[in-house]
């Protein structure tokens, strides 16, 4: 175990939004969790005392009969927002003070660093670029991903859980997005922060960064484990493989859909669902693509001329 | 979840948040003032700096003024400093009362002015107002009113109450106006009076305090007072200094755009006094930080050359001489800084990046560690291996011109099938006309080719010059089976330093097979010719030669504390073991004497069968080395810098059969090494010595024209630390605590002894890899071909520290070109000169910079016989005619025929050896040694004026002196005479010596060349006339011309008859028994001339 080599990663200046965001992550869903909870245990009890719904409407908790069914945003919402702002203020100016900004040596355009590491909140993105083509990871899954948030408030069809904390009502929405931001976006810039060392390699925390480390490593394209040679076979192969995941995936996210979320189901039309499903589908392609880049070394799936899957 | 109790009231409506607020602002205030304070201290802690340097230099300057204060009393006391004093207080009291007067006037005059100008003034105002109104009213009859009314207001009277209480009153505006400028006109004047009156007073006060400054080692009391004021008056800045030539145009590609900001703290760098950090410490405290940044500059004198407005301080020192923030961002020691500062143990790297074309760093100064890493890095043969920009470009040169003359050759032939072809032509054309012309074009051609003659022609004379410069710094081993005991070759290849401790050849680490491959090469591909047999010399006759010649000036004998001699070549001990008496006694004979000629073109070496195809004999010399088969230039020469010492035949065998009993075991004690023979080994060993580039260094057969095997290190202190291969040793070298070395001899090496802080950096890997420098393939598994190469240089920790220097200032140069030390004056005669000087080691006998040790001053024979030493060629340059400097470094005997002698100074036993320089290295040294003297050049000899009979006469009686008989110790050519000669005849002055050094030397011998037994003295100063010490005959009566002059033309046109009888006159009783004069003998510097 190189202590020092973890040590020198977690002390990095460049590091400090990555060490800070685990801990706030993870207290800020425990956070929202309780309050859910709680709402959770308030709605259901207003739903089986209609008496009570009608006088308490705020479905936070705590509550009280007597209480003010809505309150004002001004005051009561802005003088916390305006003290969260004062606080994250004196935070930013501590932080500028005790840490300069970890600019590097004059550039050489004959000597380029190793690792060369994106900003942390690209390193997602370049993470990405392990297992797609520069052109699918840097360009159309960025693309796909900006176009997909647009797109939440069209097809979210859901009326409830606006303005409070809760699980029960939104649990699609709520899984989603934990999965696609906490478990795909989050561990992947902590890959790219923590595994990734010289040549892009995957260090376990604590494994030096050697950098004249040799690894053999041989990632073959699927169609090759086929034995398909023609690059006319290759790409039809490919597309019957991807066809065969948005088929396949389609169906079985589809009948769960159908079967946690009736409602939902109902309420949806057929462009709002298939634009969801096309969505969710292609996010979840990605951690599947990376493990089978990672566990089974596949590189490609689908390709083409154009573009590699 | 836990049931907290529900408060009675809505808390999100009823809480108040006015204590989170009062919080959060007084977190926030703090950390504004906070901010603040970083923003004026925190990010700039040179601001410590600059009120730490306050107090201290100012207490440290208090503390000094009072010292300087007694010296100061103790010059003004003396008698030179009173009468500039008394001159000084004889002019102010002659000026004082009307100073005095006119000073008085000038207050009066001041006071009136005051009180005139407070009226006058506000009145001209209103005046111009009202004109200016005037000029811009439109209306011709108003305009006429404002003028009336303006006329009232001037004709006006006013009245002005003057200093002295009385009201004075004026009748109108310009009667106001008039006083108000004559007051001042005369005011003007008095001034004027005054200055004129304090000139002579001020001059006399500069000339005191000029004289007290040049006097007194510190500084003035009133200039440390200044300081004094300077530094308690400082405010803190920034001071910065911007290193850029090019100011107006920084888009400009050769700007320099450094900016340097290091004084910020080291404010003492460029205080006129020294500053130590012992003084800038605190009392009773140790030197801390402060101390040591506020100390001045260690080398004021090179602060002088290299102006720090012009050069800044990083250029120099490397770190980042932008940064502010903290003394490790400041100096560059952290990883985002790709030049740290050179540390302490290396800073002369920082002359090496502007001065790289510099063998010698400063002319006048020795031990630079800089010049010595830059000497090793020739003498140790690194440059067989490692391009360097500016060393060993022969080999280089040479390739080129062998590739122009080919193709010229190709050309000449091509013209002249050409020329056939239109001659044909012409025979079989139509008409006249184009007959002509076709023959015109063939003329054209073959005039062509006389030219591409003409051109080839040069191109072989700088080729025969560029063979003759090319030297390798091991020896030729073509020679091989002449010269070694074969049984010897595969033990030295084992460790050369088991043989040879002080040797150059390294270890490379050979392991047995690779010996007895690579010594089966060498042996095999060896020239077969046999040698003339010598019969046996005197060894003890040799011994005396090879100790009283100057062989010891390069070479060494015995071994550790018994050592003896020079450096520059082999250790001499043992060389009775490995060498053949024949070959020996050629090679002390003449060490370029080659067994065969070598011929670039054919890449072979020529023997007499090619000679006796073409029906010549087999004889070549730098006179005759155009090759038989293609005529062009021929390798005539063993490329050694060993010279030839002109000693004869029977001298050489001498010497020989002296060396050949240098030996700790006898040659045929060494154990049978008959597989050299073995024909199988032969290629395995050739691609071994191809491996380890071992023809970097010798000359072997086959493997003539191979290029070097290592990497270019030209700017390889430039190359990033991360293209430096730490190999496995990278993590190790970066964060330090463990000494991957564990040789204990390697370990020795190591400058600063086994690492202890990270080392991850350039220094770290110079040094690590010159101790060890297979260091880097620890713990790797490779082939024997893949692993380093580099052999052991047996390097000391101090060479270690020298190369280092040398590579690390070895860098991509950062600055404009003009910054680079590459003049075009003298200054590059002297920069090239020494590139010669240093090639043939002629300081080992010579010394040429005040201050140095040759080899021969520190040996044991010569402390009690200064006089034998070779002359000091200090002011060569001023005494010596160039163009008779060229024919004595041709052939120093100054004889055809016999030439086992010195030319000018038969008296010396030490020879001044035959180099055969080239035409090239002729010039080059010749101009060096006027540069070195700052002659003009080329030197135009001055008309020596024909002396009358009188002045003959005259000078005749000087020269034969009694009170300074020149011939008692200068030689005659009288054989019995010249034995106890310690100086130059005079006959060859002529032609050889300049006649203003002659009379400089005639006057302070002592200056010229310190401890000369030329006898000082002998001539006096006499009415601005240089005159001799001693009685003069009555025939001087008169003569009012310098008598040193009169004695050099005398000296210019002596004759040997002249010359003959004086000495007779003199009788041989006193010059052949005369003590010699005022103790020590002359020390064979002052050359007059050459006897025969």
């Amino acid at each position: 175990m190189d202590w020092n080599q973890l040590w020198q990663i977690l002390s990095a200046a460049d590091n400090v939004p990555i060490i800070a965001m685990i801990p706030l992550l993870a207290f800020y869903i425990y956070l929202a969790w309780k309050q859910a909870h709680a709402n959770d245990k308030l709605i259901d009890e207003l739903a089986a005392n209609p008496a009570l719904a009608k006088t308490h409407h705020r479905k936070t908790w705590p509550f009280k009969p007597g209480w003010q069914k809505e309150v004002h945003v001004w005051p009561f919402l802005l003088r916390v927002e305006f003290l969260a702002a004062i606080i994250v203020t004196i935070i930013l100016m501590v932080w500028s003070i005790t840490l300069n900004a970890p600019l590097e040596e004059p550039a050489n355009p004959n000597l380029t660093m190793n690792p060369a590491k994106a900003p942390w909140y690209f390193l997602g993105l370049q993470e990405m670029l392990v297992y797609f083509d520069p052109w699918i990871a840097g360009v159309v899954m960025p693309t796909l991903i900006i176009i997909g948030l647009m797109v939440i408030p069209y097809i979210d069809t859901n009326p409830l859980g606006g303005g409070y904390y809760t699980w029960k009502q939104r649990k699609f929405a709520i899984g989603t997005f934990l999965f696609g931001f906490v478990i795909l976006w989050v561990s992947m810039i902590f890959i790219g922060t923590f595994i990734r060392g010289p040549g892009w390699q995957w260090f376990w925390p604590g494994q030096t960064w050697d950098h004249n480390r040799l690894i053999y490593e041989v990632n073959r394209d699927l169609p090759d484990l086929f034995g398909i040679t023609s690059n006319l076979w290759k790409g039809i192969f490919g597309a019957i493989v991807v066809g065969g995941y948005f088929a396949v995936g389609g169906l079985l996210v589809n009948s769960l859909f159908r079967r946690t979320n009736p409602k939902d189901y109902k309420r949806m039309s057929l462009l709002q669902y298939s634009i969801m499903m096309t969505f969710f589908l292609i996010m979840v392609a990605l951690p599947i693509k990376m493990l089978i880049r990672l566990l089974f070394h596949i590189k490609y799936v689908w390709i083409t001329p154009w573009f590699n899957v | 979840m836990p049931e907290k109790p529900i408060p009675e009231n809505d808390p999100i409506v009823t809480k108040s948040l006015a204590p989170h607020y009062a919080i959060c602002m007084v977190i926030l205030m703090v950390t504004l003032f906070w901010a603040l304070w970083d923003e004026d201290f925190g990010q700039r802690p040179w601001k410590a700096f600059q009120h730490e340097w306050k107090s201290r230099y100012s207490s440290f300057l208090k503390g000094a003024r009072t010292q300087s204060k007694e010296s100061q009393d103790e010059i003004e006391k003396s008698a030179d400093y009173q009468k500039l004093k008394q001159d000084y207080e004889a002019a102010s009291q002659s000026a004082t009362p009307r100073i005095k007067e006119i000073n008085e006037k000038l207050r009066g005059l001041g006071a009136d002015i005051l009180a005139v100008q407070n009226v006058f003034t506000d009145r001209r105002a209103y005046v111009n107002a009202s004109t200016y109104d005037i000029e811009t009213t439109s209306s011709a009859s108003s305009k006429k009113s404002k003028q009336q009314d303006l006329d009232e207001y001037k004709a006006k009277p006013s009245t002005v109450e003057m200093p002295d209480g009385k009201k004075r009153t004026f009748k109108n505006f310009d009667e106001l106006e008039e006083t108000y400028n004559e007051l001042k006109n005369e005011r003007t004047q008095l001034s004027a009076e005054l200055g004129e009156l304090l000139k002579p007073v001020t001059e006399k006060k500069e000339l005191m305090d000029s004289y007290l400054s040049d006097h007194m080692v510190n500084l003035t009391a009133g200039q440390l007072l200044n300081l004094q004021n300077g530094v308690e008056s400082l405010t803190p800045a920034v001071r910065q200094i911007n290193v850029n030539e090019h100011a107006a145009n920084l888009e400009r590609e050769d700007a320099a755009q450094i900016v340097d900001r290091c004084e910020s703290c080291h404010l003492g760098i460029r205080e006129p006094v020294k500053i130590t950090a012992a003084a800038m410490s605190l009392k009773g405290k140790k030197p801390d930080e402060y101390a040591r940044a506020f100390t001045s500059h260690p080398e004021p004198d090179l602060l002088k050359v290299h102006d720090p407005e012009k050069f800044g301080c990083s250029p120099c020192h490397q770190g980042n001489g932008r940064a502010t923030t903290s003394v490790e961002k400041a100096h560059g020691n952290y990883e985002h800084w790709i030049w740290p500062i050179f540390t302490a143990q290396n800073y002369e790297a920082g002359c090496q990046i502007c001065h790289s074309a510099d063998m010698v760093l400063i002319t006048n100064d020795v031990g630079w560690v800089v010049s010595e890493g830059k000497d090793l890095f020739r003498q140790r043969g690194c440059v067989g291996c490692h391009r360097y920009e500016g060393y060993d470009k022969e080999p280089e040169d040479l390739l080129s011109i062998g590739q122009e003359i080919k193709l010229l050759d190709q050309r000449k032939k091509d013209n002249l099938k050409q020329a056939g072809d239109f001659m044909a032509q012409a025979d079989k054309a139509q008409s006249n006309e184009e007959a002509n012309h076709l023959n015109e074009r063939a003329v054209a051609l073959k005039v062509e080719n006389s030219k591409v003659d003409l051109r080839i022609m040069q191109l072989d004379r700088t080729t025969k010059s560029l063979f003759q410069d090319m030297k390798k710094v091991g020896p030729n081993l073509k020679d091989v089976r002449l010269k070694l005991n074969k049984n010897w070759i595969p033990v030295w290849l084992k460790k050369p330093t088991d043989f040879r401790p002080t040797t150059k050849m390294p270890n490379f680490r050979l392991n047995d097979d690779q010996i007895k491959s690579i010594s089966a090469y060498i042996w095999q591909s060896g020239l077969p010719d046999s040698l003339p047999k010598h019969k046996p010399g005197n060894a003890a006759h040799g011994k005396e030669l090879f100790e009283t010649r100057g062989c010891l000036a390069c070479h060494s004998i015995g071994e550790g504390n018994q050592m003896q001699g020079g450096t520059f070549a082999a250790n001499l001990t043992r060389v009775g073991e490995k060498a053949n008496y024949d070959y020996l006694v050629r090679w002390v004979h003449n060490a370029r004497e080659r067994t065969r000629p070598y011929c670039p073109y054919e890449k072979k070496d020529i023997g007499p069968e090619d000679y006796k195809k073409k029906g010549l004999p087999f004889v070549f010399d730098l006179d005759r080395s155009k090759c038989p088969n293609d005529g062009h230039e021929l390798q005539v020469q063993n490329m050694t810098v060993m010279p030839s010492l002109r000693l004869s035949e029977s001298d050489a065998e001498d010497v020989a059969s002296y060396l050949i009993t240098l030996k700790k075991k006898n040659p045929s004690e060494y154990s049978d090494a008959s597989f050299m023979d073995d024909p199988k080994l032969k290629e395995e060993g050739k691609k071994w010595v191809r491996f380890f580039g071992c023809f970097g260094c010798h000359e072997i057969s086959g493997l003539e024209d191979e290029g070097r095997i290592g990497t270019e290190l030209t700017t390889e202190g430039s190359k990033p630390v991360e293209r430096l291969d730490f190999a496995l040793l990278t993590e190790v070298a970066e964060r330090g605590g463990r000494e991957p070395i564990k040789d204990p001899e390697d370990l020795a090496r190591l400058p600063e002894g086994p690492a202890k802080e990270p080392w991850y950096d350039h220094k770290g890997f110079f040094e690590h890899k010159l101790a060890e420098p297979n260091i880097w393939d620890q713990g790797k598994i490779k082939p024997p071909t893949e692993q380093l190469r580099m052999p052991n240089l047996h390097l000391t920790k101090e060479q270690v520290r020298a190369l280092t220097t040398f590579l690390l200032g070895s860098q991509e140069f950062p600055l404009p070109p003009s910054y680079q030390y590459r003049p075009l004056d003298y200054r590059k005669d002297i920069q090239e000169g020494w590139w010669v000087v240093k090639k043939y080691n002629c300081m080992g006998c010579h010394q040429l910079i005040p201050g140095q040790k040759t080899i021969l001053m520190g040996m044991a024979r010569y402390q009690d016989a200064q006089e034998q030493l070779p002359p000091k060629l200090l002011t060569e340059g001023a005494r010596v005619d160039p163009e008779w400097m060229l024919r004595f470094l041709k052939n120093p005997s100054l004889n055809d025929k016999d030439t086992n002698r010195n030319g000018i100074r038969s008296y010396l036993q030490v020879r001044m050896p035959t180099f055969s320089f080239s035409e090239n290295e002729l010039g080059k040294l010749v101009r060096f040694f006027q540069a070195l003297s700052r002659q003009p050049f080329p030197y135009i000899p001055e008309e020596v004026p024909i002396l009358t009979a009188k002045e003959t006469e005259m000078a005749r009686s000087l020269f034969s002196s009694t009170a300074a008989p020149c011939l008692k110790c200068h030689a005659t050519g009288d054989p019995a005479h010249d034995r106890i000669a310690t100086a130059p005849n005079f006959l060859q002055a002529r032609g050889r010596l300049k006649p203003d050094w002659m009379e400089q030397w005639m006057l302070d011998p002592q200056a010229i060349s310190p401890g000369t037994s030329m006898p000082s003295g002998l001539f006096k100063r006499q009415n601005n006339h240089w005159v001799f010490s001693g009685p003069t005959p009555p025939s001087f009566q008169g003569y009012d011309k310098d008598h040193t002059r009169l004695l050099v033309d005398y000296i210019l046109q002596l004759t040997p008859e002249e010359q003959r009888r004086v000495s007779a006159s003199m009788g041989r009783s006193s010059a052949a028994s005369g003590s010699k004069p005022s103790g020590a003998s002359s020390s064979g510097q002052g050359g007059h001339g050459a006897g025969k």
